[in-house]
């Protein structure tokens, strides 16, 4: 089993795919890209990230919320840390559960919600506190 | 209604008028007393002659109107509450009118009594007071029943009758003619004259029998009359209230913010106008082939269901409506209508109307409403339920239009700040050194690059926000909020701001504030934009004080003073204008879009508080918010 941490990076924006790219390659994590939900879909089947950054509009306005929901309809994927980035983190935060009305009523599938564009150390500092307390929370579960 | 309501009240609105003559018949029987009293007076004053046994008739007159006037009030309790048609007791009603109805027969009954008597005191058949017998039959007749009236009159000429029959048989009369005794000069004749006596009484027969049968007619064309008033007025008070249901039903629309809730609010209020079990709206499809619920009230699910998804190309009736026309069926299984009327029967589904839901010449869909009775429906019913599904087209697509206004807004913002952030996060990675080192130079340029960037990037921010708020749709259902609570989470975020600007922030914020009618997030723009805008013009070593406080008019009072470059005075007026920046502000710092007092000023107008500002140059300035 590899020790390198998998991140698939999932966004329509190619230059903001490669800039994650690059902050993320920097601090050694494997990363993995895809530019639409189904494409992501197909990597996630192909094998499980540890988490996934996600864009919320991609393909279709829902596009991103869509496999989220998705995802956490699924056992073997429900555990799966998101972060998901968006210009209007606070507004996505605030109205995503009114909006998406067929993800209430589960788990709500965000893990955080991060705000383009995208700050570097704000995006690692987050990811590693995420990839941390997910772990901790793999390791209760098993035990 | 129940038919026999309806007649009730009916009859109830008729014997009102009963009701309300009888403390009349008491109050005319007061002047009759009187002028019988005074005529006594003037007889004995100009003749000396006093009509005794006339005097006694009239005390007992005084005597039992008396008792009329005490037993009406003790009966007028009931007039409140018996005589007004919309009243729901009335069973109770009933019976008082009964009781009413009683009294004035009683009345009645003895005023002719006592005419009689003083007919027979003053001179029999031939005495002038007979005429009298006239009034009394105009008042029967007004008041009670055409047959009572009848009654009444045939008793007169009875009693009439037996005077006569005394007057000219065995019996001598037994009171002389008065006037002609006394008041006028004596003939000596007319009391024996038989023939003539007969010919008067004849002629009073007939006056009787005529006032009768014209009071009775004109009456009974008056109730006619009347009634056709009452059923205009009932017909009328339906369209009224119709009409205001439906102006409640377009507001109650016009409130809504999304398609589903106004869709939902137009099946529910149409079936509750209608009175009928369920209604539901079907939407086209894109491709104007298929018709699918888009809201539904009273059907069951598996209906719902059974009917997800109609192709028009197999169901001639939904083709027929899509094309204009109006189906109104009176009775479903009359004849082969529907391909499987065995649903719609499951369903208790008796008759229906389906319109067309039409915006000039286009077709949104099908609007239907379903009754469990057959023939439940009117021409009027259809012609009101087609007004219903025009406005109801009209606030679909008006909607409509607003969220695709949105959604296009929403969209190009998203496609805007798209290449916006790709390059900021670019220059980012370059400035952060996770593609090599830059020098001196590189990194300002690359700094001046990204805070261009973000200032574009904050313009087509606040260009959003403010167009979404401009469009007529208001997004925000305002509810209480605690105003401290939204802004205790922003100070954390300003307090860092500040202190990387080395400015010293102080928020205080009382505590037990009244909740104000607003949202988390209008509030959180509402501080932001304040806050900021303090922050942004206020050099480094300045001092920002937030104060909230409970407003001495009722409300919440925001107070944000700075001592910043403050604003010329001359700018005042144009402060809340779109993009627009003073002079000294362009000069102090490149960052700002001219729009963040816009929005201040906008959320201040929906959340219907106010704001004024005071500044003095260079020492600072004050902004105090108010919000009820």
């Amino acid at each position: 089993m590899s020790c390198i941490t998998d991140i698939l990076v999932i966004d329509d924006d190619k230059d903001l795919v490669e800039s994650m790219r690059i902050i993320l390659e920097s601090r050694q994590y494997g990363v993995r890209v895809a530019y639409n939900g189904k494409q992501g879909y197909e990597k996630i089947e192909a094998k499980i990230p540890d988490m996934i950054i996600l864009d919320v509009m991609m393909a279709t306005d829902t596009d991103g919320f869509d496999l989220a929901y998705k995802l956490k309809h699924q056992l073997e994927y429900r555990n799966i840390p998101i972060i998901m980035a968006t210009s209007f983190p606070q507004k996505m935060a605030e109205e995503g559960s009114e909006k998406f009305q067929h993800i209430l009523g589960e788990s709500w599938p965000i893990s955080h919600f991060i705000e383009k564009p995208i700050d570097p150390e704000d995006l690692l500092i987050v990811m590693e506190k995420i990839l941390t307390e997910h772990k901790m929370e793999m390791n209760q579960s098993s035990v | 209604m129940q038919p026999g309501y309806v007649l009730v009240k009916e009859q109830l609105f008729f014997r009102k008028e009963l009701i309300e003559r009888l403390p009349w018949l008491i109050r005319l029987r007061w002047a009759v007393v009187v002028f019988g009293f005074a005529g006594c007076g003037a007889s004995y004053l100009f003749w000396q002659w006093l009509p005794l046994p006339l005097l006694v008739l009239l005390s007992g007159v005084f005597c039992y109107n008396l008792l009329f006037l005490f037993i009406w009030r003790r009966l007028s309790p009931f007039k409140s509450q018996g005589v007004h048609p919309d009243s729901d007791s009335s069973f109770i009603r009933a019976q008082d009118v009964l009781r009413f109805n009683i009294f004035a027969h009683t009345q009645i009954s003895l005023d002719l009594l006592a005419l009689c008597l003083a007919i027979w005191y003053s001179g029999g058949v031939c005495s002038p007071l007979a005429l009298f017998v006239i009034f009394h039959i105009i008042l029967t007749g007004i008041l009670l029943q055409p047959l009572s009236c009848y009654l009444y009159g045939v008793l007169v000429l009875l009693a009439l009758g037996v005077l006569l029959w005394l007057q000219q048989g065995v019996h001598s009369p037994i009171f002389p003619l008065w006037y002609q005794h006394v008041i006028l000069p004596h003939d000596g004749n007319s009391v024996a004259n038989d023939f003539i006596g007969i010919v008067r009484y004849a002629t009073l027969v007939a006056a009787v029998l005529i006032t009768a049968f014209l009071v009775t007619t004109l009456k009974l064309s008056l109730r006619t009359k009347g009634r056709e008033l009452l059923r205009l007025s009932k017909a009328l008070d339906a369209s009224n209230t119709k009409l205001t249901a439906l102006y409640d039903m377009v507001k109650e629309m016009g409130m809504s913010t999304e398609s589903k809730v106004l869709m939902d609010s137009a099946t529910r209020l149409a079936a509750g106008i209608m009175g009928v079990k369920a209604c539901s709206i079907k939407l086209l499809d894109e491709q104007h082939k298929k018709l699918r619920f888009a809201s539904t009230y009273g059907l069951s699910e598996d209906y719902i269901k059974s009917k997800e998804s109609i192709d028009i190309q197999k169901s001639p009736i939904n083709r027929k409506i899509i094309d204009g026309a109006v189906y109104a069926i009176g009775h479903i299984e009359e004849r082969d209508y529907f391909a499987y009327p065995e649903d719609i029967r499951q369903e208790g589904i008796a008759s229906l109307i389906c319109l067309p839901l039409r915006v000039e010449k286009r077709i949104l869909g099908v609007f239907c409403v379903y009754s469990g009775a057959g023939a439940s429906f009117t021409e009027s019913d259809v012609q009101f339920f087609a007004l219903m599904a025009d406005l109801t087209a009209m606030e679909i697509e008006k909607l409509n239009t607003q969220l695709n206004r949105i959604w296009f807004l929403q969209k190009a913002a998203h496609q805007l700040r798209s290449p916006l952030h790709a390059v900021i996060s670019m220059l980012k990675i370059l400035q952060k050194g996770y593609l090599g080192e830059m020098n001196v130079k590189q990194e300002e340029t690359v700094q001046r690059c990204e805070k261009r960037l973000e200032l574009l990037d904050s313009l087509v921010k606040d260009l959003l926000s403010l167009s979404i708020r401009r469009t007529a749709l208001n997004p925000d259902a305002l509810h209480r909020v605690q105003a401290p609570e939204v802004l205790r989470v922003l100070s954390g975020l300003f307090e860092s701001q500040a202190r990387e600007k080395t400015i010293d922030i102080i928020f205080r914020i009382d505590e037990n504030l009244p909740a104000v009618m607003a949202t988390d997030r209008l509030l959180d723009d509402l501080f932001t934009n304040l806050i900021s805008n303090a922050l942004k013009y206020t050099p480094p070593g300045g001092k920002v004080t937030v104060c909230l406080t409970r407003a001495e008019e009722g409300g919440i009072r925001l107070e944000v003073t700075d001592t910043g470059i403050g604003i010329p005075e001359q700018d005042f007026s144009r402060l809340f204008s779109e993009f627009y920046r003073a002079e000294n502000a362009k000069d102090f710092t490149e960052t700002g879009t001219g729009l963040g007092l816009v929005i201040v000023k906008e959320i201040l107008d929906q959340l219907k508080g106010a704001i004024s500002v005071s500044s003095r140059i260079g020492e600072g300035s004050t902004f105090v918010c108010h919000l009820p």
